[in-house]
């Protein structure tokens, strides 16, 4: 079983001027492998702040507090090396990157893991490949493509899923993986989600929708308002919200948030 | 000055010496001796946004002969069945090339034997028509102390299937400059492609000089790939030139990867009709190296067709400078000249300029160009290490996202697999001192 913390974290970013931010006032966060955690929250919240500061952008500062996976501190850990540790970040707009193509890149990646003598065979990649593209309903095609180039919203997205799948992270974080979407290309994302859940797989979906909860059922979700989590609860919070709306929470909590849907 | 005068007086008679000891034809010892007078009164070429007049390119003026090391060719892929020229310093090594090429007229011979046994092409052709002598001290100082070459003639109607590859070692074992010269003839019809590897074998400081001439005839097809890699203490210059004649097609692939100063100029003469010529450069530069390189096309000829398309990779503290540079003759009309011209720094010390430059003087052509400098695109990388690629990987991954668009457009395979094979190697270096 893996562990991922969030203990107290603080994050700023740099804006123009050279004048800071802070965007993260004190999250707290525990989840294990086994468990699908949903954060929802209003946007310009923090929510996808959190997730880029877990993977370590460095355009996010940690001012304060800790991020742990599996007792260890990431903050002084490069990128790449989160990654191999465990952690997988599904993007919102995920790079183009010409020249290089997804077959190319999938197995650089797999291989990333595995040490120097030990490298994925062609057989054995090629066969793990067939069996996800199958289940993510993609064509063969797609991996002979450039990566991410051309590629449609919704493409890009199923390569997300395609990636987090061949990877085999501990801990996936899903930054808005539904935004953008038809119903079909959703249900084809959460098959691919679902399909991973197990005790050796824990995810952190971040959501503006309820809808993908709907697919994807969350043991625990989290509500963020200002860079916190204010409330956590089991799905049924999800669905609350879907009917209530968050200015209704944030009433019922009492507090002073603007809610920058409020102008809607 | 009177000094100077007995310099040159005692340089001329040095240069004649070695030349007859050489056993080189009178009409070739005379025409040294009139470019060593030409030395004298023409400057520098002019380079625009690059200056090189402080690189020691041309120290060394005393023309001497020596055999080098045969194993300093050793280690060379080996040859199957194909077409092969390898020279070492001066020292020809081996010249494969298959009985019904040769029966059908096909020369190919080291420079000086050209001179000797060829002497009508290449009396007409070395220095007379692609390039001249007396353009400026460099090309003089090509004549004057030239001191190994290839030859090679492909006659009317021949098409030669197989690449034709030259190996060209620089032997700097010893203190001297290479001052080389391929010639290349394609008469009317002919159809062939040669692929070029330039390497350096020891640690002196030595200029190269390597020129590269190219008559293609009417009607021809010719293919020129260049895999530059000289070594880290050679300073060199690459002029490398063809002239289209009517209906020609001829084409340039060149990777440079030297790991000193360079300074390339590479132009394509569209004189006659109907011509068109792709004009590839890849360029890498790592360490404190200084690449400028000039790619020139120039549409004398009406209807005739020159691209150019050029991309740069820097690392460190590097410098790359790519001139691109579209001349459309007046009375060219129904000219197309295109060109694109992109450097990526991988550094913040690195400095990079693409810097096309257009001379049109002819109101009924097409012509665009495309030019950006840019750093390394922090998203994509960021994005490769979120899948646990390491950051060197990644980089590289970008940069050959980044050429892909030249490299893949080059028709041989061997060639854009050696190229990428050299790329990958100095992307290493260079990432090695980061």
């Amino acid at each position: 079983m893996a562990t991922l913390e969030v203990k107290d974290l603080h994050v700023s970013v740099k804006e123009e001027k050279s004048q800071t931010r802070e965007i993260l006032k004190g999250v707290n966060l525990s989840m294990k492998t086994g468990e699908i955690h949903a954060i929802m929250g209003p946007n310009g919240t923090g929510k996808s702040t959190l997730a880029q500061t877990i993977m370590g952008n460095s355009a996010y500062h940690v001012t304060q507090g800790d991020i742990l996976l599996n007792g260890e501190s990431l903050l002084e850990m490069p990128v790449d090396e989160r990654a191999r540790k465990g952690l997988f970040l599904g993007m919102q707009y995920p790079a183009e990157i010409k020249g290089v193509t997804n077959a190319e890149f999938l197995r650089a990646a797999i291989n990333a893991r595995r040490p120097e003598d030990d490298q994925i065979s062609v057989m054995a990649f090629l066969k793990e490949l067939d069996k996800n593209l199958d289940l993510l309903d993609m064509s063969k095609e797609m991996t002979e493509r450039y990566l991410n180039e051309d590629f449609s919203g919704g493409e890009k997205k199923r390569n997300e899923i395609l990636q987090l799948l061949m990877i085999k992270p501990s801990f996936a974080l899903l930054d808005e993986i539904d935004s953008g979407l038809d119903i079909d290309a959703l249900q084809v994302v959460a098959k691919g989600v679902n399909s991973m859940r197990g005790d050796d797989f824990g995810s952190l979906i971040i959501t503006h929708y309820q809808r993908l909860l709907n697919y994807i059922v969350p043991d625990v979700v989290h509500v963020m308002m200002d860079g916190r989590i204010v409330k956590s609860g089991d799905a049924e919070l999800a669905k609350k919200l879907e009917n209530e709306g968050y200015a209704g929470l944030r009433d019922e909590l009492g507090l002073k948030v603007n809610l920058v849907d409020d102008n809607r | 000055m009177k000094s100077a005068v007995q310099d040159y007086e005692a340089i001329k008679t040095a240069v004649r010496t070695a030349a007859n000891a050489h056993g080189e034809p009178q009409w070739f010892v005379d025409r040294r001796l009139a470019a060593i007078d030409a030395m004298q009164e023409l400057a520098l070429p002019e380079m625009q946004r690059y200056d090189f007049h402080r690189w020691p390119l041309m120290g060394n003026v005393e023309l001497s002969f020596r055999d080098s090391d045969k194993h300093l060719a050793d280690g060379l892929p080996k040859a199957t069945n194909q077409i092969r020229f390898v020279q070492v310093g001066q020292t020809t090594v081996a010249v494969n090339l298959p009985a019904d090429l040769a029966d059908q007229g096909v020369i190919l011979t080291d420079i000086f034997s050209a001179f000797r046994n060829h002497a009508d092409l290449a009396k007409k052709y070395f220095m007379t028509q692609v390039t001249q002598y007396n353009e400026n001290k460099l090309t003089a100082y090509q004549q004057a102390f030239l001191n190994a070459g290839i030859f090679l003639y492909v006659p009317k109607g021949v098409e030669i299937k197989q690449p034709i590859e030259a190996y060209l070692i620089q032997d700097s074992t010893v203190k001297q400059a290479m001052v080389s010269h391929v010639l290349i003839i394609a008469e009317e019809n002919s159809q062939f492609s040669f692929i070029q590897h330039l390497t350096t074998r020891g640690d002196e400081a030595n200029a190269a000089h390597c020129m590269v001439e190219v008559v293609s005839g009417t009607n021809s097809h010719v293919h020129f790939s260049s895999v530059d890699e000289l070594g880290a203490n050679t300073y060199s210059f690459l002029h490398r030139r063809a002239n289209l004649a009517n209906d020609a097609r001829f084409d340039w692939a060149i990777g440079i990867a030297n790991d000193q100063n360079t300074l390339g100029d590479i132009t394509s003469e569209l004189i006659g009709e109907g011509s068109h010529s792709e004009s590839k450069v890849v360029a890498i530069t790592t360490g404190k190296q200084s690449n400028g390189l000039n790619n020139r096309v120039v549409n004398r000829g009406k209807h005739t067709t020159a691209n150019i398309s050029q991309r740069g990779v820097l690392l460190e503290k590097s410098e790359l400078v790519f001139n691109g540079i579209g001349n459309i003759i007046h009375g060219a009309s129904g000219a197309n000249a295109e060109q694109e011209n992109r450097v990526l720094m991988m550094s913040h010390e690195a400095h990079g300029d693409a810097n096309p430059i257009l001379l049109i003087d002819e109101d009924d052509v097409i012509a665009g160009h495309a030019a950006s400098a840019g750093q390394v695109d922090q998203n994509q990388l960021y994005y490769l290490m979120s899948r646990g690629i390491d950051k060197e990987l990644a980089q590289r991954l970008v940069i050959r996202g980044f050429l892909g668009p030249v490299l893949e457009e080059i028709p041989l395979k061997e060639v854009r697999r050696e190229m990428i094979g050299v790329i990958e190697r100095k992307l290493k270096d260079g990432q090695h001192f980061e």
